[in-house]
């Protein structure tokens, strides 16, 4: 039962970690047209208790991307420099997209297994009701 | 009351299928996490002739030597599966088909559990 009761933890740890990658996400995706904006990574680590790997995991410190932003050529722009150019932001939307997808699908599979954890835990309990 | 022999396997099974479970669930939390190797426990066979065969015969779960129900499988690193570039070797699919694998055998667990305690009380003269 220990055991279970773990795996619920180990889960919600799980889906917690999903979210906030899926909230940085999306905060690329409002910040697809800011100047000078840089998009963020999620981070994941397993957490140490003790010295000891305790198999959940939490989204470890904020990092931002540092590829080159895009440059945009327009002389009319209050940003814009001699050049004429101005520095937009580096977030790709497809690769936001797919980044999301596969947070999506992450956290379906902690959600599958904090269902069945439950679900086994009914099982036993039903034992004892007999 | 010395607990039957079936019931002790039945319950060595359960246990056995929540332990991985357990190891299941930390993959795929950590499915991607960096540098993080996918594990799994060691077989039931294993798991259950490790504890029976070298142990003594006990009359009570408190004696010396005796099966000991709580004790937990051993872990091991999924040596076979493949790391991709981060260094991770977490698979979600196959994470699923072995959840599903615990699954039916926590079932299975349960149903021989409770089809003995069936019979037991039919022993007992109070049965269906």
């Amino acid at each position: 039962m220990t055991n279970l009761i773990e795996t619920l933890s180990i889960a919600s740890s799980g889906m917690q970690a999903q979210s906030e990658r899926l909230r940085f996400i999306s905060e690329n995706i409002a910040n697809e047209d800011t100047p000078g904006y840089r998009r963020k990574l999620a981070t994941f680590e397993e957490v140490i208790r003790g010295g000891e790997g305790t198999g959940m995991v939490r989204s470890g410190p904020v990092e931002l991307d540092q590829s080159d932003l895009a440059r945009t050529f327009s002389p009319g722009h209050p940003m814009a420099d001699q050049t004429g150019y101005y520095d937009g932001s580096n977030v790709n939307l497809v690769v936001e997209v797919a980044d999301a997808r596969e947070a999506q699908r992450s956290y379906e599979a902690n959600l599958r297994v904090f269902d069945q954890a439950r679900q086994m835990s009914q099982n036993l309990l039903e034992i004892l009701k007999r | 009351m010395e607990r039957p022999e079936i019931m002790r396997l039945a319950l060595g099974l359960a246990s056995h299928a929540t332990a991985r479970q357990s190891v299941i669930a930390q993959n795929i939390a950590n499915a991607n996490t960096p540098g993080y190797r996918a594990r799994d426990v060691e077989s039931f066979q294993q798991f259950f002739s490790d504890r029976t065969s070298t142990s003594m015969r006990a009359t009570r779960a408190g004696h010396m030597g005796g099966l000991d129900a709580a004790s937990s499988p051993v872990v091991t690193l999924d040596a076979r599966a493949q790391a991709s570039p981060d260094g991770n070797s977490v698979t979600l699919e196959t994470e699923m088909m072995k959840q599903i694998a615990a699954r039916q055998q926590h079932d299975k667990a349960l149903a021989i559990y409770k089809h003995s305690l069936d019979m037991l009380r039919t022993a007992v003269g109070r049965g269906r």
